[in-house]
This record gives C-alpha cells, structure tokens and sequence, in this order.
C-alpha cells in the first residue's frame, strides 16, 4: 500500500515537471498565472472564434472579427459604430467583446502569449501599450491610409521603442474643472479667470457650508490625476514638460516642488475626512450636490448624467495665476491589429475606417469623448466645449504619456509619495525627491 | 490441499485485481490537482529563474530575480513591510477571531441550550462571499456618511469617528476586524466540535477532584482538545500569510494608503500582473520568485509548528 502512494506521488511530482517544462520551452506558451484557470478557458474560446472565421477578407465572403476592449461601459456606443462601418463594408462582421477594467491586461496578455487574442486590440495608451508592440504581438501601421491625419505627438501613444506607429488613437481624455451652475449662480459666482480667483471662489463656497473641490486621497491614481490636472498651473505646464523631457530641467527643481506644494495648500477646501474618501464617495459629493467643484475627466461625464440628470453642470480649464488656461489631455487609447489575426486585411479596413471623420463624430455623439481627428463637432455642448478645449489648450499629463515606465512605474512612486504627503508622512521637497529616483533609473532625456 | 490452495489464489487475485482498481478512482482527482495546483507551483518555480520582458519569456538568469527581491529598493523595503503585515495579521487575528471563538465555543457547549441555532448564526458570515463582505464593510466604514461613524456621532463619541480605511495606522487592523467577524463561524464550528470528543467522564472526574473555571480550562480542557486548537492555528497561519481576498476588495491592490495593507500576496499579485488600474508594469520574474518565497515560509513553518506540536496531542 504504502508503494503505491510513493509511486503514485512519484508520478505527479513527474508529470508536474513534464508539463513545466513543456510549457516553458515555447516561447511564452503555457500560463503565467498560478492556478487561474478561467483565465486559460477565457483565450480558449476568444482564440477559437477568431480562428473559426472565414477567408482572408475577399469581398464576397463574411468574415467574422473579435475585437477586445477593457470599455464595458461602452457596448452600445460601439454597436452603433460598428452599424455605422456595415453601411460601407456589409460583410465585415464585428464582434465587441469588453474585459472588465481591471483584468483586461492579465487577459490581454495572457491571451497574445499562447498566441491567440481578439483581431483588433484596444490598446493601453503609451509605455502600456509600447510593451505589446515590442513584444512583436501587433501590425505596424506605417502604411494605413489616413494614418497621416494624427499629429506626432497624438501618435506617441501607439508607437513602438522602434518608433513605428502600431495603434490607431481614437479618444483623447480631457481633464478640467467641473462646477455645479446652480451653487455659482446662487452664490454669485464668476467662472474665475486666475488661480488666485480660483481660491477666492474655493473660500466663498466653504464659507457658505458647500465643499469646494471634491477630494478624496484613499486611492492613490487619483492623486497623480489631480496634480496632473492642476500642477501645470504652477509648474508651468507644456514648456516645463518639454523641458524636463530634453533633460534642462527635472523634477526637483522650484517649479515641480511648488505644483507639488499647492496641493497641500488646498487642503482646507477639500472634505472632511477626506482621506478616507476613494472615487465612488468623490462623485457621490458632486453629484449630490454637496461639493460645488470636481476637478475631472470627461469620462466621469455619462456617469454623472446617468447618477442625477438634473445635475446642472459646466466646465472651465484650470486657470493660472497669469490667467493662461489649461487642459490636461491624454490619448486614452488606440486601437490595433493582433499579428496572429488569420483576418488582418479585415480588421485593417476597420481601423481605416477609424481614421475618418465619420467615425471621429461618432466618437464624440456616442461614446462622448473628445475625437482625436482634428475638426469634429459635438451635439452635446458640453463634450464640444471639452473637445474645443482639448484641441486649443491642452497641456500633456506628463506622468502618464512620458513619465510611466520603471519598476515600479514613476506615476506610481508619485502617487505613494503623494498620498504619504497627504498624510503628512512626507514634504513636498521629499515628493519631488522620490519621484526624481525613480525616473532617474530608467529616463534617459 | 489442492482445492483449498487453487481457492486462496483466486482470492488473493481477486484481491489484487480489486486493489489495482481502487487506485484508479482518485486519479480523475489527482489529474485536476496535478493541472491546476502541482503545475502551476513548479512552473511558478521554473519561471522565477528566468528575465521577463512583460509577458514573454527572456534568458535563463538563474537566481538573479531572488537576489533583486531582496537587495533592490524598493522591492527589499517593500517585501519585509509585508511580511511585518503578515505577522500582524496572524497574531491579532489568533487573538480576536480565534479567541473570540473559543470563549463563545465554550459557552455553547456548557449551555446546551439553543446550541443548534446559536452555531448557525455565528457561521452565517462565513457563507457569505468575500468580496460582498468587503464591499458592505467599505460602505459601513465610509468615514462621512457610513454606518459606524454615524452611529458613533450619535452615541456623542464624534472624536472616535476616524476615516478608518484611509488612515494608514487603522486600516490594517480594520480589515483584520472584518476578516474575524467572518471567519469566527469556522474556528468556532472546529473549536465546538473538539470540545464535544472529550469524554464527560474525563469532566466529571476533574470536577470531583475540584478543578473548576479558569483551572478546569486550563489543565483538563485545553490538553484535552489540543488537535483542534492546532488545526485552527495552522489553519489561521496559513489564511494570515495569503490574505489577499478581503484586502483586495476593500483597498484595492496598491496596499493604501501608503502601503500599509500591503501583505506578500497583494504584493505579489502588483508585482507579477500590475495592479488594478493594469497599467503598471509587470514583473513575472520577480513576482514568481516571491510566490516561491512565500511558498517556502509557509511550508517550512507549517511544518515546523506540526512536528513541535506533534506530541501535544492528549490521546484519549
């Protein structure tokens, strides 16, 4: 009896290597998550129904594309899209298929490593995205008709270490500031045109009982967010991000620590408690009419309609202490074909058709963010007004298109620091010190 | 002879044709276990030996990702932060959880009464899905509008009502105090059962011989449902140093604030996959080279506590 369970034990422990080893010797095969099997079934079914598609994209015979995406919030908009790209090309199937927010990399790349993935890859913006492309999973792009209507720095997002463009951006995110117009209009409030207006009107709101900025510092990417938003202001916004990035200037300097610095000198307007306070209690202030200002990005603007549709509210950019203004933008996306994809002309002609202004309008009407084809216009008055801002002062959020890449990544060692700031662990000078080691391991200007 | 003999060997055959099929039932089992949980361990330990550039497999560095995790900063701070994290959530949840559960085990087994129902109810958290637990429990702990600040602003202990979750000296302990409401119905239903195999005459008899209360805890009862206790401890060592599914859920897995829920499992899961905003960077190397880490702790002092411990059982 007691050979048997040896031999038994034996041949576990045997087949157990057997299979590492198998699975290890192609290059990335096998699963790199410990036990996660949904995961493995999850790339089973995806790689079969890409594989499972008709002929290489004749004109005559339907094929049938997967396309990936981390944007479950934004099925029906792409219905619509995807209508809209059948009036041209009737039998080019298209299949939107969303991951949730959160496990859509793990999947993403647990997928591409087996070989399999959706044909069309909704791609991380920037160093994220760039980890795809180096690894060889995606089509260069170089040749794709209207690739050539994106300025350079738009595509930055989807371009490789080796400098070729892989994505095709389809959304920028905007940040700025959204007010309540009926807490202004009753205090008498002006949209204010200066930082120090900006103040006035934050010590106004506080003296009447209303929370001035909605804030809450619990969940760390919201702090890189904020300052991403308001720290141009101080530091000075696209001539300091140029200038730390050819390396005149970097992150200790006065200008840096000072962006830093105004966000602890805002701390009187923020709520109570406000340490505790993670995204969902911030909305909750703004959309309950408790907090007269939110400092946001567009894309919280279909959630909060959808949370209160009386909510009267408008937006203006972050104002200076000179008065210039600002936006912080961002590509926050692109859209790319899968290497492995037995359909590649196929989903080719779908990103063509995503270099349109056909689709750019779509974009802004539907899914409600800024297009980044130049020139498209906006039903809804609110996204046109972001749109119009994004396309004529925005300033780049630095920590997310240049400064997001290391182990772990600057943006990340910012919002640590940032938070231990907040809880008054760290100085702003301390701040800027962490922040400045981090990139000094990877960043080369 | 001839016939008795040819008997015995048909049955001895049968025997052994019986007990060759026997072990082909598990193997279904064994298969499952052996893909799911055997393979993953040891391909876990195979990739800890290699460079990963995000997902794709590099060259073969043999021990360089261990080296990184213990000399490198921010890895080497980070690492024995959660360790330290871990040995706290061990020891105050022995306390709390286990504690808790062992006095209200013994008050359900001296008062029979209504044991039946009592047993259910304190096990009811415990059928509950984590991440429910720790959703309601972030909505309850809410410092501006949450149940228990409410009710402390109420009772007029307004000073008490701290943003528990978002405060980096509370927040672990909050989470730890949440994990023992849930998990007390298990350590108790263990605690209950080792109490009810000792024998009553065993009771009696120290009774008669005047150990009563504290005295008669101590001496006769404790030895006396020693294996329970130690399946609990280790059963409570183990859940400590893979905390992750509560942490997760009410904190997310950056370790906030300020790295003070940060334990190795959360760890590990940021390190090897990116954390939940999935756009940091991945480190498959270095993650796995802490999963084996955190393997061998586990192993080696599970193993060590049940063999130091394996004489401290009071037969019957």
């Amino acid at each position: 009896m007691k050979r048997w369970s040896l031999v038994l034990a034996v041949a576990i422990v045997f087949f157990g290597v057997v299979l590492a080893a198998c699975g290890g010797s192609n290059n990335g095969g096998g699963t790199a998550s410990s036990g996660s099997g949904s995961s493995a079934t999850g790339s089973g079914s995806q790689s079969s129904s890409s594989s499972g598609s008709a002929s290489n994209g004749s004109a005559e015979e339907k094929v049938v594309l997967t396309m990936g995406s981390w944007r479950t919030e934004d099925v029906e908009a792409y219905e619509k899209i995807i209508a809209a790209f059948n009036q041209h090309h009737p039998n080019i199937e298209v299949q939107f298929k969303p991951t949730k927010n959160t496990e859509y990399n793990t999947v993403l790349n647990t997928e591409l490593s087996t070989g399999g993935g959706p044909d069309i890859i909704h791609l991380r913006p920037y160093a994220a995205g760039q980890v795809l492309a180096d690894a060889g999973y995606l089509v260069p792009l170089t040749d794709l008709p209207g690739i050539e209507k994106f300025s350079e720095t738009t595509l930055r997002a989807a371009t490789g270490s080796d400098g070729v463009v892989y994505g095709v951006p389809t959304v920028f995110s905007s940040t700025q500031i959204f007010y309540n117009k009926k807490i202004f209009a009753d205090l008498n409030l002006q949209v204010p045109a200066t930082w120090d207006e900006l103040i006035a009107t934050a010590e106004t709101l506080k003296q009447n009982g209303i929370i001035p900025f909605s804030f809450g510092s619990k969940e760390g990417w919201l702090l890189s967010l904020t300052h991403g938003m308001l720290g141009p202001a101080v530091y000075g916004g696209s001539d300091f991000v140029q200038n730390v990035v050819t390396g005149q200037t970097n992150f200790q300097s006065e200008a840096f620590v000072a962006s830093i610095q105004s966000q602890l000198d805002l701390v009187p307007y923020f709520p109570d408690n406000y340490v505790g306070l993670g995204m969902d209690d911030m909305r909750n202030l703004f959309v309950t009419e408790q907090a007269g200002m939110f400092v946001m990005g567009d894309w919280e603007i279909a959630v909060m309609k959808g949370m209160n549709p009386d909510l009267d509210m408008d937006a203006f950019p972050v104002p200076w202490p000179d008065g210039t203004q600002t936006v912080t933008t961002w590509v926050d996306g692109s859209f790319a074909v899968n290497a492995n994809s037995p359909n590649k002309e196929a989903a080719l002609t779908f990103l063509e058709f995503m270099t349109t202004e056909e689709f750019g309008t779509l974009v802004v009407n539907e899914l409600k963010k800024p297009s980044t084809i130049p020139g498209v216009v906006a039903d809804d008055p609110l996204v046109a007004k972001l749109s119009q801002f994004a396309d004529t002062i925005s300033t780049p959020y630095m920590f997310v298109v240049y400064f997001n890449s290391g182990n772990p990544t600057s943006k990340s060692v910012l919002e640590n620091s940032l938070q231990a700031m907040f809880l008054g662990e760290m100085t702003p000078a301390q701040v800027a010190e962490e922040v400045q080691k981090s990139v000094d391991t990877w960043f080369k200007p | 002879m001839g016939k008795d003999g040819e008997s015995m060997n048909k049955q001895t055959s049968a025997k052994k044709w019986r007990f060759g099929w026997i072990h082909l039932f598990p193997l279904p089992a064994f298969a499952i276990y052996t893909l799911f949980i055997v393979y993953p361990i040891l391909a876990a330990f195979t990739y800890s030996f290699y460079d990963w550039q995000g997902f794709k497999r590099g060259s073969w560095v043999g021990l360089d990702n261990f080296v990184d995790l213990f000399t490198r900063e921010p890895f080497n701070r980070l690492f024995w932060n959660a360790l330290g994290n871990n040995v706290y959530y061990f020891v105050l949840e022995m306390i709390v959880q286990n504690g808790l559960a062992f006095i209200l085990a013994y008050i359900i087994y001296t008062n029979i009464k209504g044991a039946g129902f009592l047993k259910a109810a304190y096990f009811i958290p415990r059928l509950l899905s984590v991440i429910v637990v720790g959703f309601l429990f972030k909505l309850i702990l809410n410092p501006n509008n949450g149940a228990l600040n409410t009710l402390l602003k109420k009772v007029g202990l307004a000073s008490w009502a701290k943003p528990w979750l978002g405060d980096p000296d509370t927040a672990l302990t909050a989470i730890i105090l949440v994990n023992s409401w849930f998990g007390m119905g298990f350590a108790l239903l263990l605690f209950l059962a080792g109490l009810q195999s000792i024998s009553r005459e065993v009771i009696e008899a120290a009774r008669i011989d005047g150990a009563v209360g504290f005295r008669l805890i101590r001496t006769v009862i404790v030895p006396m449902m020693m294996q329970s206790i130690i399946i609990v401890s280790v059963y409570t060592f183990i859940h400590a140093f893979e905390a992750f599914e509560l942490i997760y859920a009410m904190e997310g897995s950056q370790g906030e604030p300020v790295n003070s829920t940060d334990t190795l499992a959360i760890f590990f899961y940021r390190t090897a996959f990116g954390g939940s905003s999935g756009a940091d960077s991945t480190a498959v190397g270095l993650g796995s080279a802490l999963a084996i880490v955190m393997f061998f702790i586990i192993a080696t002092v599970s193993a060590l506590f049940l063999y130091l411990t394996r004489n401290r059982e009071v037969q019957q």
